[in-house]
């Protein structure tokens, strides 16, 4: 059926799903830690029920078919038929996912598939009582990983009991077709080895205690920088399977696998393997979906907006990369491909409040931008006209200007109120990212949102989705320590993560905590030596702090990451040059053993921006003040020569000094002066730089007009303005423009 | 005037839904909505409307819960919207009991595979519930069974044949909207021992009757089943028509046994009660006891034809106790009634009778 976007019926149903999606993924989290809540039975019931009712109305087939399981099986779970395990909470965190795609796909005017078979099969498994035993072992079909928790965790690790529980585990699937272990299947299973993510497992354990896990390496276990398995690591998975007792010899399966050498004690008996054949091909191979949800929540009591386009956050697995998978879509900040369907309707929270006459109007974002663009427009007119006002006699002319100047300003701070929304539309999907990771790293982690309320520009919030996840696990996967290794250290067995938003006058602050082992700095300093991003001397001369934020530069995390984020694309240099995007800034602090920090400071608003007006040559170009540190005249200033370079010496620190007239001007016969000028000190990244400028104007509020498709791209340059008397002025984009141009330095 | 209608549905997209489709009828008025049971209850007590259409699953109070306190305190004709499943069913008929008049499935293909029919159905439905209002059935008043119960004189022609006792070897039952309920009052009274086959026509969805046949079975003295192909007619054994399809039966060496069809284009009622009752004219003649109770349209009345032609008895259900007094009065006019009876009469006649 095709799809028609300009349906009013259509829109409407996205913009109620897409709610109703949103609280799911938070309910269901939040059912995972109190199984028995009826309310929250019922209301995912009702989610699921609603959705699928909305979808039957217009005929969305694939997307009925798939609530509707999900639909019954919380049926069964309402009435006590059946309870909520990790398992059965894996499956249906992969229905959200997968319904959140084919919301996508209809967004986009594209028919939705039908889910995945393997999925639907798993589902209608969960819909009869009696096929799956309760809190299975069974694997959710879409991870073809081994389970890393046998059921029920025997506390005796006798060989026997391990594998009665893992030939239990085979799910009653009909896909046994060849009993030989395929490359892929033990691939997944040294992965698991090396504590990669695998997707949601079926660990029943989400605390793991060492005893229950199957392939958990107390000691060989470190993230393996390869996908190689290591003798050690071979030996440890033979141990396990045996529980220390030696078997027969061990079959040439595993020899085929495993690319590393086959060790030559501890053999596995036949049957043993086999049983771990069977099981593994109790896995379909489906898609796996631990991706985050599109979803963001709306917390009753709520004023949320609710954005239905809201990027999506995919990690397909590495391991398997199914045909069916949800496509990485990294939006740019923006507004997203998808037509948008509505904003900003304050609706009451559906389950808690009684419901009133609805005091809201949907409105299309597209007229919101067009409403800011106007408001812009004014706002270059209003200060053209306070210029001009200098030059008038007129006081009645000077006084209605002013009045002009306060109204417009006004109008100004509402239109970007409308834009405003709280950011625990973003917040929303990290109950469910961090819970996902903590499983399938076997890590327990507690997650506190603060500031939930905080406003931010609507396009902030969306373009901060992508490297908020990003730190997000990164603190879980590389800061929060095992269970155990906490323990050791006489830490909590749960490590914390706190992610917060303030704002602090017309900036928002986010951070992100954690109180995991913290950075070496001087780990850090022999990374960026080794990976050529500084010799050793420079590195010596970093302080501690900037050794940590060294983890943005560009090549310096590539194979230490995770291998499920390093398929994106984002390290921590994109995360920060999307950041800087933003006009906004990242930094890092740490502690060793006793975490570290993320702090992200963003202006609240992208249209409109305070910049330093300076002169160079004949133009005027505008400097964001957020980059500006300090200003001082040429003259006076101390320069000398280092390493055949010319810096400026401020406060005993030399700061590069460069001319940017010589980069930007265009006219050949313009010559940077030395005697005459200003000292602009930026900050560019972790840098200073004092950019020499041939005259100042001074501090405007600036709107930021784009370039244009000609212009656009050029580096340097993030956009344009109309200035006080009617001209145009460049505005400089400090790190592009770096980038750009210190080769030349 | 218009009807006046209450929307409740605890989604936004389909109360918006149906008051569009409501809107573009001249007949429906929409006067409110709500968004849960309690609500739904309130803004009753407020507007009054003539007809509910009412969702089952809600939060803060279901529909079932809804509608037994609203016709507790506020009797007001009420439509539920079902999902036409398993569950939907057992919802369905909790709430028939509950005292909802009538249901509607909630997917507009479950009611026209053309959604402009489909919409059709829908208002037609509400009109005419909300034009009938309530009768003393519906109303939850007792109705103590006397013999001149009905509103209408006895019969519009002398009646023919009373009835012999023991004249019948099946007893048929054809009902459509009202039928759950009716059907529950009248089988309940029969003993288990009752020493006739019995044979159901309800029109009602293909997932629907197995719930139904199955709360019957529960509740009744007698046996109900669905009816499977070749069941064999026993006595004290009452056969549920399968929703979707059509019942007919057969005499065979052995014994006389139902054949179950599959429905053909162009009939309406799947199952349908003439169908049934034409067959049984065929292979039992005189034989048949037929009852026709409260239901939409005029099915049954033609297959009554046929039987009164070979000599049968058939029965009419009146017009007060009647939910929608269609069948039955399609059986009335055409000068079929052999008696016409008001609900709480219906068993006691039939015990008397065979």
């Amino acid at each position: 059926m095709a799809i028609d976007l300009n349906d009013d019926i259509l829109q409407d149903f996205l913009v109620e799903a897409g709610e109703i999606l949103e609280l799911l993924s938070e309910q269901l989290v939040e059912l995972e830690q109190s199984p028995d809540d009826q309310e929250l039975l019922n209301a995912v019931f009702r989610g699921f029920h609603t959705v699928k009712g909305g979808a039957g109305f217009l005929a969305l087939d694939p997307l009925v078919t798939v609530c509707h399981r999900a639909e019954d099986i919380f049926n069964l779970l309402r009435q006590n038929e059946r309870k909520v395990d990790a398992y059965l909470m894996d499956v249906i965190l992969q229905v959200v996912d997968v319904v959140n795609d084919m919301m996508a796909s209809i967004r986009s005017g594209v028919d939705p598939d039908e889910a995945d078979p393997s999925l639907l099969a798993a589902l209608a498994l969960l819909q009869d009582p009696n096929a799956v035993p309760e809190g299975s072992e069974a694997e959710p079909p879409a991870a073809p990983v081994v389970d890393e928790t046998p059921e029920p965790a025997p506390t005796t690790d006798g060989a026997d009991e391990l594998f009665e529980n893992m030939l239990d585990a085979g799910a009653p699937s009909e896909d046994v077709s060849s009993d030989d272990i395929t490359d892929d299947e033990f691939e997944s299973l040294l992965d698991d080895l090396h504590g990669k993510s695998g997707g949601p497992t079926p660990a029943q354990a989400v605390s793991a205690d060492d005893d229950d896990d199957l392939f958990d390496m107390g000691g060989p276990a470190a993230p393996a920088s390869s996908d190689e398995i290591t003798e050690e690591e071979f030996e440890a998975l033979l141990d396990q399977l045996h529980g220390e007792d030696d078997g027969a010899a061990k079959p040439d399966a595993i020899k085929i696998a495993a690319s590393g050498d086959a060790p030559a004690s501890d053999d596995i008996t036949d049957d043993e393997f086999e049983a771990l054949l069977d099981k593994l091909h109790g896995k379909d191979k489906g898609p796996t979906e631990t991706s985050t949800t599109e979803g963001v929540a709306i917390v009753p009591p709520s004023t949320a907006p609710v954005e239905p386009d809201v990027p999506q956050n995919k990690d397909p697995e590495p391991v398997t990369k199914p045909p069916v998978a949800p496509k990485v879509e990294p939006k740019a900040p923006g507004p997203a491909a998808a037509k948008p369907a509505d904003t900003s309707k304050p609706k009451p929270a559906p389950s808690k409040d009684t419901p009133v006459a609805e005091t809201t109007v949907r409105v299309d974002t597209k007229r919101l931008d067009d409403i800011m663009n106007l408001v812009g427009e004014l706002v270059l007119v209003r200060n053209r006209m306070a210029t001009l006002k200098s030059t008038m006699a007129d006081e009645e002319v000077a006084k209605a200007i002013a009045n002009l100047d306060l109204v417009t300003s006004d109008l100004q701070a509402s239109v970007m109120k409308t834009r405003m929304q709280p950011i625990k539309k973003v917040f929303g999907r990290f109950p469910r990212v961090v819970r996902d990771l903590a499983r399938s790293l076997n890590k327990q982690v507690n997650l506190e949102l603060h500031g939930e309320d905080t406003d931010l520009d609507k396009n902030l919030v969306e373009a901060l989705a992508d490297p908020l996840v990003h730190l997000v696990r990164n603190a879980v996967d590389h800061g929060v320590e095992m269970p155990d290794d906490r323990e050791a250290t006489g830490k909590t067995r749960a490590g914390t993560v706190v992610l917060s938003a303030q704002q602090e006058g017309d900036h928002i602050l986010l951070t992100i905590k954690d109180d995991g082992k913290g950075m070496n700095a001087d780990v850090l300093r022999g990374i960026a030596v080794e990976k050529g991003i500084m010799d050793e001397e420079s590195a010596a001369r970093l302080d501690d702090k900037a050794c940590y934020n060294l983890i943005f530069a560009p090549g310096f995390s590539t194979k230490t990451e995770i291998s499920d984020i390093s398929g994106r694309g984002v390290g921590m240099d994109v995360v920060k040059t999307r950041i800087a995007q933003l006009n906004g800034a990242v930094e890092i602090d740490s502690e060793e053993g006793r975490g570290s920090m993320i702090q992200i400071k963003l202006p609240l608003t992208l249209a409109i921006m305070p910049t330093l007006m300076v002169v160079l040559g004949e133009q005027i170009f505008a400097l964001p003040l957020a980059n500006v540190n300090e200003i001082f005249d040429l003259e006076s200033a101390n320069i000398s020569t280092v390493d055949g370079k010319k810096v400026v010496i401020v406060r005993d620190r030399a700061v590069p000094l460069i001319h940017l007239g010589n980069w930007l001007v265009g006219d050949d016969s313009y010559v940077g002066s030395l005697t005459k000028g200003y000292v602009v000190v930026a900050t560019v990244g972790n840098q200073h730089i004092g950019c020499v400028v041939d005259d100042l104007v001074g501090q405007e509020e600036v709107v930021i007009k784009p370039l244009g498709a000609l212009l656009h791209g050029t580096k340097g340059v993030s956009g344009a303005t109309i200035t006080g008397n009617g001209g145009i002025a460049l505005i400089l984009d400090m790190p592009g423009l770096m980038e750009a141009y210190s080769h030349l330095i | 005037m218009p009807v006046r209608v209450l929307v409740v549905d605890d989604s936004a997209f389909f109360r918006r839904r149906l008051t569009e489709i409501f809107a573009a009828d001249v007949h429906i008025e929409v006067v409110g909505t709500a968004v849960d049971g309690r609500q739904a209850i309130e803004q009753v007590k407020v507007l009054k409307p003539d007809v509910v259409t009412m969702d089952i699953e809600m939060p803060v109070m279901d529909g079932i819960s809804a509608t037994r306190k609203i016709m507790a305190s506020h009797p007001t004709p009420i439509l539920m919207f079902s999902a036409l499943t398993t569950q939907g069913a057992k919802a369905t008929l909790d709430a028939l009991e509950a005292g909802a008049v009538d249901f509607l499935p909630k997917r507009m293909e479950d009611i026209s595979a053309d959604k402009e029919v489909a919409k059709r159905q829908l208002c037609a439905r509400v009109r005419l519930v909300g034009v009938k209002g309530l009768n003393a059935i519906t109303k939850g008043v007792a109705v103590t069974p006397h013999p001149a119960s009905s509103a209408r004189p006895l019969a519009t022609k002398p009646v023919r044949k009373p009835g012999r006792r023991g004249q019948y070897k099946v007893v048929a039952i054809g009902t459509s909207t009202g039928g759950p309920v009716a059907l529950q009052k009248v089988l309940t009274q029969l003993p288990a021992n009752f020493p006739l086959p019995v044979l159901l026509i309800q029109h009602m969805p293909s997932t629907f009757t197995p719930a139904f046949a199955e709360r019957l079975n529960k509740l009744c003295g007698i046996n109900v089943k669905e009816a499977s192909d070749g069941d064999v007619l026993k006595p004290g054994l009452a056969l549920l028509a399968p929703g979707g399809k059509q019942m007919v039966v057969e005499q065979t060496r052995g014994a006389t046994v139902v054949r179950i069809l599959e429905s053909e284009s162009g009939q309406t009622y799947k199952p349908s009660v003439d169908m049934t009752f034409s067959s049984l004219a065929e292979v039992f003649n005189a034989e048949v006891l037929s009852v026709v109770l409260t239901g939409m349209g005029a099915d049954g009345r033609e297959g009554a034809r046929l039987l009164h032609q070979r000599g049968a008895t058939v029965w009419a259900q009146d017009e007060a106790t009647s939910v929608i007094y269609g069948m039955p009065a399609a059986i009335a006019d055409a000068g079929l009634a052999d008696r016409i009876l008001a609900l709480g009469d219906v068993a006691s006649n039939i015990v008397e009778m065979v």
